[in-house]
């Protein structure tokens, strides 16, 4: 057994599913004048979990432990904080700190020894501000009363962290731990994508969860897109050859009289 | 009753016939004619109209046919629908740009013209390749084989449907791929050639040899004939034979050794002559009564190879379920060199990353119109392998439908270059202009002859519609874009100078 651990299994690909992000709250005037640093409006938490939330739970997914893969979760903030760079080597994998402006995250994992894989960077835009439907009028950044009354501001990403052909060691272990699945049915609203303006509304009303139904409707979106393309493309098409018909005849007469 | 025809005429008044000797000579064709009467006229009529009537006889048959062939065409309503029009379904015309050809469907052995002629064809005659082949005349070509012509036209078919963007899912598009296919042996017989003369594609070599064959089945002698037949009955008589043999042979086994015996015979029976189906339905109803009820069909040799097939499909099934549960997608590893593949290990990555992105050069035309479709082109909701795809297909399309655009305006440029050289051309010398399209009729003027110099006159051409054209100068760049780009300068005299003159 332990001299087949080190081998490649071919024809592998085995993924997690991951989401990365924040969820920021604003702060009251109370609670501004308790810090050290009194300009700061919001208090945030940047994470990387697992796809699926834990039933009833007030976090964006998180509801598998990643720790049996990854080895340490490193943020680097804005380099205003004091210590920017912040490894955390076990489960949660996550930094909670105050701030009063949104910045780029710098996320880099580190996967366990057995994965033989190095790691992996990514960037989330620090969210603080609510999410607004594009061209509404409403302020970006809106005031205090109202920003404490739309409750706290969630910007998650979805995306799945892909091995292929693991090392069998390695493979046994995510195979030990099999991902929880997206709940089937809508228990709790979408999380908010840029990608998809359309599910601002969806995305109202208490703690988001990510859910298979996002997944197919982004398919259909894809889809219906396609197919419009598609249509468009027939369109232009018999355009193209009824110009270039054209042209070619055109071209022919130009020729005929230019040599008599 | 021939006394009945008498009654009338003395009713009737008319003078008796004429002497006796005739009239009974006469009479007795009358009553064989009267045998043959035709239903629907009374007797009593038929009587009185007899054989002697033929125009009324005529009348009264022709109701038969209730409708008169129309041979002149007058009156039939023209617009009226056709009852039948709904089963003429129209096929796909497929047609194609000239960067489709050049990228997808070259071939040494076709031009573009002629590709184009077939495609006319094609399209004019519905699909019917025989009448396509009977009328096929394309100049300056050997004829062309019915095999030709149609692996030509669907294997651009195929190209075309292969290469853009589908809309619907994967499976429509193979369908369709594979209908323009050739199906393997049964489906290319003569007979659905005639239902379906579209789509029913041809594998050229195969087709080639069913059409070999069809000719020496034709071919045969009588005697040829004869002598396979005669062949074919003894082989049957040879396998019947052999059957009585065995079923001779298991009874006989059966009696003497029981039940035992008896049973590897029967399967071997069931797989070695199953062609002899009703034989060995009698057989198994015999089994059945006699020997073990439960056990007959199932073969034996068989039962060898299919037991260990069944565990795979189990734990095919059961590991999708598993591949599912952890995330594990498996694909076919090629047995080829290790070290390869090891060089080529694909690290850990994020599943967005591998988001499909469009070519640089016309990326921005590309996101713009994504963007009109309010698909982000930069990120994804649920980046997942399948909504990768999908936006891969988007990607594409989208790319093909650009570039398609950017075409179309490439041409549009073209024709107003052309229009406008043209009017300058027609506006100096309208006589040169007649003469000109006197030749173009009767020569067409090879296109593709030189292509540089018609880019170099397509050149001077756009900037002689940008000046002005009434100036002097502007008539002397015409004239020498003229002699740069007419194919042979020494030819022709200038038409310039044909007017000065």
């Amino acid at each position: 057994m332990a001299s087949n651990d080190r081998v490649r299994v071919r024809g592998v690909t085995i993924h997690r599913p991951v989401i990365y992000g924040n969820t920021a709250w604003a702060l009251t005037q109370e609670e501004r004048d308790e810090l050290p640093h009194p300009d700061h409006t919001h208090r945030w938490t940047v994470a990387v979990r697992s796809a699926a939330s834990v039933p009833d739970s007030d976090t964006v997914g998180g509801a598998d432990d990643l720790g049996y893969f990854i080895k340490r979760v490193a943020f680097k903030l804005h380099d205003t904080y004091p210590n920017p760079n912040r490894n955390v080597d076990k489960p949660p994998f996550e930094v909670s700190e105050t701030g009063w402006g949104e910045f780029e995250v710098t996320i880099r994992i580190y996967f366990v020894q057995e994965s033989g894989e190095k790691a992996i960077t990514f960037y989330h835009h620090l969210k603080l501000h609510p999410w607004t439907a594009v061209g509404s009028g409403e302020p970006e950044i809106p005031t205090l009363e109202n920003a404490l009354k739309s409750g706290p501001v969630h910007s998650w990403q979805y995306d799945e962290i892909v091995f292929n052909d693991p090392f069998q060691s390695f493979l046994n272990i995510l195979t030990a731990h099999p991902p929880t699945m997206l709940p089937k049915v809508k228990r709790r609203p979408v999380p908010f994508h840029t990608a998809n303006p359309g599910s601002l509304e969806a995305s109202k009303g208490g703690t988001p969860e990510f859910q298979q139904e996002m997944e197919k409707e982004e398919a259909e979106r894809i889809e219906k897109a396609l197919k419009q393309i598609v249509e468009d493309t027939h369109k232009w098409r018999n355009k193209l050859i009824e110009k270039e018909n054209e042209s070619n005849k055109l071209k022919k007469e130009l020729e005929a009289a230019i040599q008599p | 009753m021939a006394a009945s025809a008498a009654d009338v005429r003395s009713i009737l008044s008319i003078p008796n016939p004429p002497p006796a000797g005739p009239s009974t000579q006469a009479k007795k064709p009358q009553a064989a004619e009267r045998a043959k009467k035709p239903e629907g006229i009374p007797r009593e009529l038929y009587a009185l109209i007899g054989p002697t009537a033929p125009t009324l006889v005529t009348q009264f048959a022709k109701p038969r046919l209730k409708q008169k062939p129309n041979l002149g065409g007058t009156s039939t309503p023209e617009d009226a629908d056709y009852p039948f029009a709904k089963y003429n379904v129209p096929a796909t015309p497929y047609v194609y740009s000239q960067d489709e050809y050049t990228r997808l469907l070259e071939d040494s052995k076709w031009t573009k013209e002629e590709t184009d002629y077939l495609f006319n064809l094609v399209r004019d005659y519905d699909g019917r390749f025989f009448v396509v082949h009977d009328r096929y005349e394309f100049p300056g070509r050997p004829e062309r084989s019915l095999e030709e012509l149609k692996d030509r036209y669907f294997s651009v078919c195929r190209k075309l449907v292969r290469n853009r963007p589908w809309a619907g899912d994967e499976a429509s598009k193979l369908a369709l791929i594979s209908s323009l296919t050739y199906d393997k042996g049964k489906r290319a017989s003569s007979l659905s050639y005639e239902v379906s003369p579209v789509n029913v594609p041809v594998a050229i070599d195969k087709e080639i040899l069913r059409k070999q064959y069809v000719a020496s089945l034709e071919n045969r002698t009588p005697e040829q004939i004869a002598e396979e037949d005669a062949l074919y009955f003894e082989l049957e008589k040879l396998k019947e034979n052999e059957r009585r043999f065995k079923k001779d042979r298991d009874e006989l086994l059966r009696t003497l050794c029981g039940i035992e015996s008896g049973l590897p015979d029967i399967s071997i029976e069931d797989d070695g002559l199953a062609s002899a189906a009703l034989d060995t339905k009698k057989k198994k109803k015999t089994v059945a009564g006699s020997v073990e009820p439960q056990t007959p069909i199932t073969p034996s040799a068989s039962n060898v190879i299919a037991l260990p097939q069944p565990p795979p499909k189990k734990s095919a099934a059961k590991s999708a379920a598993y591949d599912a549960l952890h995330c594990i997608v498996r694909t076919e590893v090629e047995q080829t060199a290790g070290s390869s593949t090891k060089a080529a290990h694909i690290p850990v990555h994020l599943r967005s990353y591998k988001l499909a992105q469009p070519k640089t050069a016309i990326a921005p035309r590309v996101f713009q119109l994504l963007g009109e479709l309010s698909i982000s082109h930069s990120r994804l909701v649920m980046p997942t392998r399948d909504n990768l795809a999908k936006f891969a297909s988007l990607v594409d399309a989208a790319q093909q439908l650009v570039e398609i655009k950017k075409a179309v305006d490439k041409h549009e440029q073209d024709i107003k270059t052309s229009k406008a050289r043209l009017a300058t051309l027609r506006g100096e010398n309208p006589e040169g202009v007649e003469g000109g399209d006197g030749d173009a009729l009767g020569t067409p003027v090879p296109m593709d002859v030189d292509d540089g110099a018609e880019a170099e006159g397509e050149v001077d051409g756009r900037a002689q519609s940008v000046m002005s054209t009434r100036s002097t100068r502007s008539r002397k760049q015409g004239r020498r874009s003229m002699s740069i780009s007419s194919v042979d300068t020494a030819g022709g005299p200038n038409p310039k100078r044909q007017k000065q003159r």
